[in-house]
């Protein structure tokens, strides 16, 4: 018997495999519960494992600070904090929240990285009326009775710097990002707000250029129609490996002198150690910096630096936040803070006093009406780091 | 390719993307030979493929540290861990009856997702930082535009590879061997040369291509999540392009992807997503070998 087979079957059998390997879907459907007493039950859902791996342990490790530094309490009650991984998607997401809301019973739920996450898992809180206060990922929803961000809406950070590029670039700006629904919006978020006021991009067609997600890997040929057009600043968005890529081939190309503008997640948390001196200098938007000026913010760095290495991240930030908003809202809530009082008592907070500074919950979007800050990606001692160099808008409908 | 120079106008801009693609060509050309010869040779279709490059990949971000010393330091672990890995798939093959694709897809692929879940658990979800020789650090002027110092000896490094793997397989009896194995198998085993051994060997020697690409090529497509993915992609499309049949087949195929993915995006950057594809399948549609012919027309 040969060892071969036909080379059509072989070339079949990878052309197959390539097809597969290219594609990947997502869904989600399903439902949520509650529980009290002198303690209650709060679900955290954050990716543990996957893609996203990095983030969800920041966001585990920020509401888990929070608890650590006040006595494992929110609003006088002792928490039993359930924690879920969100894995990869809502096709994991979704039946981890289904079993903490249906199963444990847990009165609220917070965490979650991934916007399509939130999509799969809103139908599930709303059956089981548990309020979620998200603390990343935040899609476009058309119900948010239960639904409550700390985190951003993902066009806001282009939409907070606008004005500051349009001020301090001589000339025309090339708008670049990744290819998908949050490309899209933190893009948009930008070039809209640029063009409102008298800004020009530099993109051939007068459009945000967009690269494939995530196959790109090589960023040089765009680099060479960068500097073809002349662009006299560059505004981007990337996160995780893309970003890494974006930043380190940057630094040694044709355009290395042209001044980098980025939402903060391009230089923000591991991507930054990974990027190391490529990427100083780069300008970012962000809702947060490690080396803010205020108390809440000294006291929060200095407990998480006490069991972390390294600075805290946005992400770390808002699961922190989120973590607060829970200890006022259950608080508020009264002797029986089921979830339907819980959610009622979120709508009412006003003012959150937080490390990244004083917020509030924008009663149509339900997710921050706060201010913006411009980062520099500068020495700090040995490490590089983010450092607020500016006040940037404030931004929140 | 340097020597091109300075043309007019209208070539400039699309310089240093036709030389990125020569780069990055030749980078997919290490790392895919290596499935090549495991498919075209020892009929094994390894899915693990891209795993061998991803340990290449993080042992160069684990051992490099900005000096000559690691680099050879590095090479060397991750070509040896990647060899090694390579005769661990051949032992756990060795039930799989060869040509059976099915089982080794399922098999191979299996070892992939636990092989990148360890490296994750002992690595970190974070994509590592690589550090070159701080002299390639930098970069050059070529024609008059910046270039990555890094990637400009890479060619010349990925080249002498290249001419290294085809004087091995022309010139050896080892080479010899595997030739003889894939024009007639029968022949070979009754001169009293295992065919488990050759597959052993293969394999073997699939991963140390696969190790090497990793940690020279770390710099370029570095380690992370995705990253035996990418290559695993990357190599399976230069299967489908460039054919089983020759090493000309393979370099042709891999420097054809590289300016597909580099100038081809400079060129009509709004077909990016689909141009490899679309490339792919008018060659299948074209001519179903692929580029060039069968193994021997090496």
């Amino acid at each position: 018997m040969p060892l071969t087979t036909p080379w059509r079957s072989r070339a079949l059998t990878a052309a197959l495999l390539a097809a597969v390997l290219t594609t990947s879907t997502a869904c989600g459907d399903d439902a949520p519960g509650t529980g009290a007493g002198g303690s209650i039950k709060i679900g955290l859902l954050a990716s543990l494992s996957g893609t996203y791996q990095a983030v969800g342990t920041e966001i585990r490790d920020g509401f888990q600070l929070y608890l650590d530094t006040h006595d494992g309490k929110l609003g006088g009650r002792q928490v039993d904090l359930i924690v879920a991984d969100e894995g990869n998607g809502a096709q994991t997401a979704v039946p981890a929240a289904t079993k903490l809301l249906k199963q444990d019973r847990v009165s609220a739920l917070t965490g979650i990285v991934g916007g399509g996450s939130v999509a799969g898992v809103t139908p599930v809180l709303n059956e089981t009326k548990v309020p979620l206060v998200g603390s990343n990922g935040r899609p476009e929803l058309k119900d948010v009775s239960r639904v409550w961000h700390t985190s951003y809406l993902s066009d806001e950070p282009g939409e907070a710097i606008a004005q500051h590029v349009r001020d301090n670039v001589k000339g025309s700006v090339y708008a670049i990002g990744p290819d998908y629904q949050g490309g899209w919006d933190e893009l948009r978020g930008f070039t809209d707000a640029f063009g409102k006021i008298g800004g020009k991009l530099a993109n051939a067609d007068g459009k945000t250029t967009f690269t494939p997600f995530p196959a790109t890997t090589n960023f040089l040929p765009y680099f060479a129609r960068i500097k073809a057009s002349g662009a006299a600043a560059v505004y981007t968005f990337y996160a995780g490996s893309a970003a890494v890529d974006f930043v380190k081939q940057y630094a040694q190309s044709e355009i290395k002198d042209v001044p980098l503008y980025a939402a903060g997640f391009l230089t923000e948390g591991g991507v930054l150690n990974a990027q190391g001196e490529a990427a100083r200098d780069i300008y970012s938007v962000l809702n947060y910096s490690p080396d803010l000026d205020n108390a809440e913010n000294r006291a929060f760095v200095a407990a998480w630096k006490a069991k972390h290495d390294g600075s805290p991240t946005t992400y770390a930030l808002a699961s922190y936040d989120a973590a607060a908003v829970l200890d006022r809202a259950i608080g508020a809530a009264g002797s029986n803070p089921t979830p339907e009082a819980i959610n009622t008592a979120i709508g009412q907070l006003g003012q959150i006093a937080s490390p990244r500074g004083t917020w509030q919950f924008s009663t149509t979007t339900h997710s921050p009406v706060q201010k913006w800050y411009l980062r520099q990606v500068r020495q700090d001692g040995r490490a590089l780091s983010n450092t607020v160099v500016g006040d940037l808008a404030t931004v929140g409908r | 390719m340097i020597a091109v120079a300075a043309g007019t106008n209208r070539i400039d801009p699309y310089l240093i993307p036709a030389l990125d693609g020569v780069a990055y060509g030749l980078l997919v050309f290490v790392a895919a030979s290596g499935l090549v010869f495991c498919f075209g040779v020892a009929n094994i279709l390894n899915l693990a493929h891209g795993l061998l490059y991803a340990i290449g990949g993080y042992t160069a971000a684990a051992l490099l540290d900005g000096g000559w010393v690691s680099l050879a330091l590095a090479l060397a672990v991750g070509v040896l861990a990647a060899a090694a890995t390579g005769v661990l798939l051949a032992g756990l093959l060795t039930p799989v009856a060869t040509g059976n694709h099915l089982s080794q897809a399922l098999l191979t692929f299996g070892v992939a997702l636990a092989g990148g879940s360890l490296l994750v658990a002992g690595f970190g979800p974070d994509n590592p930082q690589v550090q070159v020789p701080a002299a390639l650090e930098g970069s050059v002027m070529v024609a008059g535009h910046r270039y990555a110092a890094y990637r400009l000896v890479f060619i010349v490094v990925a080249a002498v590879l290249a001419a290294a793997l085809y004087l091995v397989v022309r010139r050896t009896r080892a080479g010899m061997l595997v030739r003889a194995a894939v024009d007639d198998p029968e022949m070979v085993a009754c001169l009293g040369v295992s065919p488990a051994r050759i597959r052993a060997g293969v394999l073997a020697a699939a991963g140390a291509l696969a190790g090497a690409a990793g940690v020279l090529g770390a710099p370029i497509i570095g380690p992370g999540t995705g990253t035996a993915d990418t290559v695993l992609l990357l190599s399976l499309v230069v299967v489908v392009l460039g054919g089983l049949g020759s090493m000309a087949g393979t370099l042709l195929a891999a420097l054809a992807i590289g300016e597909i993915q580099t100038l081809g995006v400079a060129l009509l950057p709004s077909a990016a997503p689909f141009l490899l594809f679309a490339a792919m399948a008018a060659v299948l549609a074209v001519r179903a070998r692929g580029l060039a012919g069968r193994w021997r027309a090496a």
